[in-house]
């Protein structure tokens, strides 16, 4: 049997371009390692005010936590350029404005949402991209180059394959991320989009959060292999596995994927591997602590990313002395962290989010019967 | 909703969730060769609940968590019907029906057709159903109208706990494939907890209920809407308007004799589906209506629907868009007055 990608559970694509460093992390400066730490504090901090306010009945909806799994999020999203495009799904909230973050938090040009934005869409408020029409990360932007989401898990997959084959075809070279829990890799539009993806070379680069649950179902339930990454083998194209809670390391699996792709060589998979802290959705916090042993979830958060990419900066030298010591979030839920507990910008940051979405109107009801087609003049 | 009140004790009401889990234990109970699938449906209990404790009583070989496809789902319902099993199939919510969709319009309605009565199906593919609760787009539909338009599919949505015990059950046992639409507002819905027969029986499909009986107009319709039916026939009482409701409760096959009766006594209708209105299943009620009863109708039959729009999130959109009482009092008068 011919492989053409050889074994492609190796760590790194098999490309004719060997130029693609195996740890692109390494160039990275100090502020930007510096940052990669602030915006996983950035994502947690999102996570837990949105439980807080949750617990109080001031949202309405399902909140799909992202705890523990920020790394991935971040991680993956840093080393974008501005025209690439991704395509998040119910738990990844926080990529809506962690899109092009590089670009400068409060940037109105940055190809990312604001806070504001999505604030406004997590309220149910008429500031949201989607004006509340969807809920939570129900949403999209076409500027921002973030393709809208729905329900329907791995549904974006083909959409993804669709925008970089037109900007293919109009001489761009982009490449779009798109995130999928691993469960929802057994809808049969994964495979299809894939291989279609994977035929025509298209810079389609699937991130796989391995969570290990999919709402009270475990891998094994799910397919029968080891490591999801080997999925890839079967489409010819190259499988990568990232330790989901480093987020240098998913940096390093993702740009190897990008750069792959940025040169023409098509799709890759990259499995993240990560743990869920929380049930499927707050309604499930109850229930998940009948179907997941207590240990098996003391495993699965023992390496919160914040403490893993601390250790890091420690050992680069980059976090000293009384820096070394501040902000400490990893290890605690949402219920026992404090405001305290985080670098007071991303405090502020969120601050300003709420309060412009708690100021918005909610859009007027006739909104109900707009937009089914677009009208013309 | 038909509850009686007696003295036993209120411990003995069912709420519409356990009725159906009743009826999951007793058939599979009663049958060695039933299965269930579904995403969720055993270790947790199921997204709702509806299969809680049935994994561990019956075992994982029956009670089966299934990867997240629809397709397999209903796929392999067909093959293990095919090769003698009983199967209830279920959609996490029925919203996620469509990812199945060719294995239930070109695999499961037409077998029995195109095997020329060789093979039939019994499966119950069941699943979450309805809006009004807030579920926006992907967690509110009601695309019934898709399965009615696809022959070899009966089509059943209960509205009451006994209903949806005695429907579950006769559809479990009925042999064709059957869709078993429940209204997940209806669930937990403490008004409508109702006492059950301790003994076994089942509701046919096919045979309409009527809610509440009036002589001015007929109010049509399924699910949630019936409450909405019942709270307009109130209202309009107080105005000395007395409406007639029916719950269709199957739309596949239809009691058309139960409305046909009824019109002939009010000679009015209003056809109430929370589905949006082009194409969608009021639209054949007032087909069949106009075929059969159009010589006892005094005012053209009016739909009371969802606008033909998806569900919105934001609760006044929402509502703006979903048939209300108010709507239907408003069409109620208009043909009351025409
Ligand atoms: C087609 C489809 N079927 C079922 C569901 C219901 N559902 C929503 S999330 C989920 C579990 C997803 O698990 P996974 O893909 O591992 O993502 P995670 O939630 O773990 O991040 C299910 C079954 C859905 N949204 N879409
Ligand atoms: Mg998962």
């Amino acid at each position: 049997m011919s492989s053409t990608s050889g074994s492609a559970t190796a760590d790194k694509p098999k490309s004719e371009d060997s130029s693609v460093p195996q740890r692109p992390s390494e160039a990275l400066s100090k502020d930007e390692c510096l940052e990669l730490f602030r915006l996983l504090y950035l994502a947690r901090y999102f996570d837990v005010r949105l439980i807080k306010e949750k617990k109080r009945g001031r949202l309405r909806g399902t909140l799909y936590s992202s705890h523990n799994q920020e790394a991935v999020l971040v991680g993956s999203l840093f080393g974008l350029q501005a025209n690439d495009w991704i395509s998040p799904i119910h738990r990844d909230m926080p990529a809506f404005f962690l899109k092009d973050i590089r670009a400068g938090w409060r940037n109105p040009e940055r190809k990312g949402m604001s806070i504001e934005e999505v604030c406004c869409q997590v309220w149910g408020k008429v500031g949201s991209p989607g004006r509340a029409r969807d809920n939570w990360s129900h949403i999209g932007k076409r500027d921002a180059k973030i393709i809208h989401s729905t329900s329907m898990l791995a549904g974006t997959i083909p959409v993804a394959a669709g925008v970089v084959l037109a900007d293919k075809l109009n001489g761009g070279n982009s490449v779009v991320l798109t995130f999928n829990g691993e469960g929802s890799t057994a809808q049969g539009i994964f495979h299809e989009a894939i291989n279609f993806a994977a035929v025509h070379k298209l810079p389609v680069i699937t991130i796989v959060e391995n969570n290990q649950w999919a709402y009270g179902t475990p891998t094994e339930l799910e397919y029968s292999l080891p490591d999801f990454a080997r999925r890839a083998d079967g489409y010819g194209i190259p499988g990568l596995i990232a330790d989901g809670q480093d987020v240098f390391d998913v940096y390093d699996k993702v740009m190897q994927a990008v750069e792959y792709a940025r040169a023409g060589n098509g799709p890759s998979i990259v499995e993240c591997k990560t743990f869920r802290a929380y049930g499927h959705g707050d309604h499930d916090d109850d229930r998940a602590v009948r179907y997941r042993e207590p240990d098996q979830v003391e495993k699965g958060r023992e390496r919160d990313p914040i403490a893993v990419c601390r250790k890091k900066l420690i050992e680069k030298g980059y976090l000293k002395g009384e820096a070394a010591k501040k902000f400490f979030a990893e290890g605690k839920n949402a219920a026992e962290v404090t405001d305290e507990d985080f670098p007071p910008e991303v405090v502020e940051y969120l601050k300003e989010g709420i309060e412009f979405a708690l100021k918005s109107p909610v859009p007027d009801e006739a909104e109900g019967a707009m937009w089914v087609f677009k009208e013309n003049a | 909703m038909s509850a009686t009140v007696t003295e036993a004790p209120i411990a003995l009401k069912k709420n519409y969730l356990s009725a159906l889990k009743e009826a999951l234990f007793e058939e599979m109970a009663g049958n060695a060769d039933m299965i269930c699938m579904g995403e969720d449906i055993g270790l947790l209990g199921g997204a709702f609940g509806v299969t809680e404790g049935l994994q561990k009583e019956f075992g994982a070989h029956r009670v089966m968590d299934m990867p997240i496809s629809e397709a397999a789902i209903i796929g392999a319902s067909v093959g293990a019907a095919l090769n003698g099993k009983t199967v209830m199939a279920e959609m996490q919510f029925i919203d996620f029906i469509s990812c199945g969709f060719d294995q239930i319009v070109n695999m499961m309605a037409t077998y029995h057709y195109r095997t020329a009565g060789e093979v039939n199906l019994p499966i119950v593919v069941r699943g979450p159903a309805g809006a009004y609760g807030g579920g926006a787009l992907y967690h509110s539909q009601m695309n019934e109208a898709w399965f009615c338009h696809s022959p070899g599919l009966k089509v059943v949505c209960p509205s009451t706990p006994y209903d949806a015990k005695g429907m579950m059950k006769a559809a479990l046992r009925d042999g064709n494939p059957v869709l078993f639409y429940e209204i997940k507002e209806l669930y937990r819905k403490r008004e409508i907890e109702e006492e059950l027969p301790v003994d076994d029986y089942i509701v046919p499909l096919g045979k309409a209920a009527i809610r509440r009986e009036g002589k001015d107009v007929t109010f049509v319709s399924y699910g949630q809407n019936v409450y909405h039916c019942l709270e307009a026939a109130t209202q309009l009482a107080e105005e000395g308007i007395t409406a007639e409701v029916i719950d269709i409760r199957s739309l596949v096959p239809l009691d058309e004799e139960t409305i046909v009766n009824s019109i002939a006594k009010t000679n009015r209708v209003v056809v109430v589906n929370e589905a949006p209105m082009t194409c969608g299943f009021a639209g054949e009620l007032v087909a069949r209506i106009s075929d059969s009863a159009f010589e006892y109708l005094d005012a053209p039959p009016v739909r009371v629907t969802r606008m033909d729009t998806p569900v919105p999130w934001a609760k006044p959109l929402e509502t703006y868009v979903l048939p209300s009482v108010d709507k239907i009092v408003t069409a109620a008068k208009r043909v009351v007055k025409f």
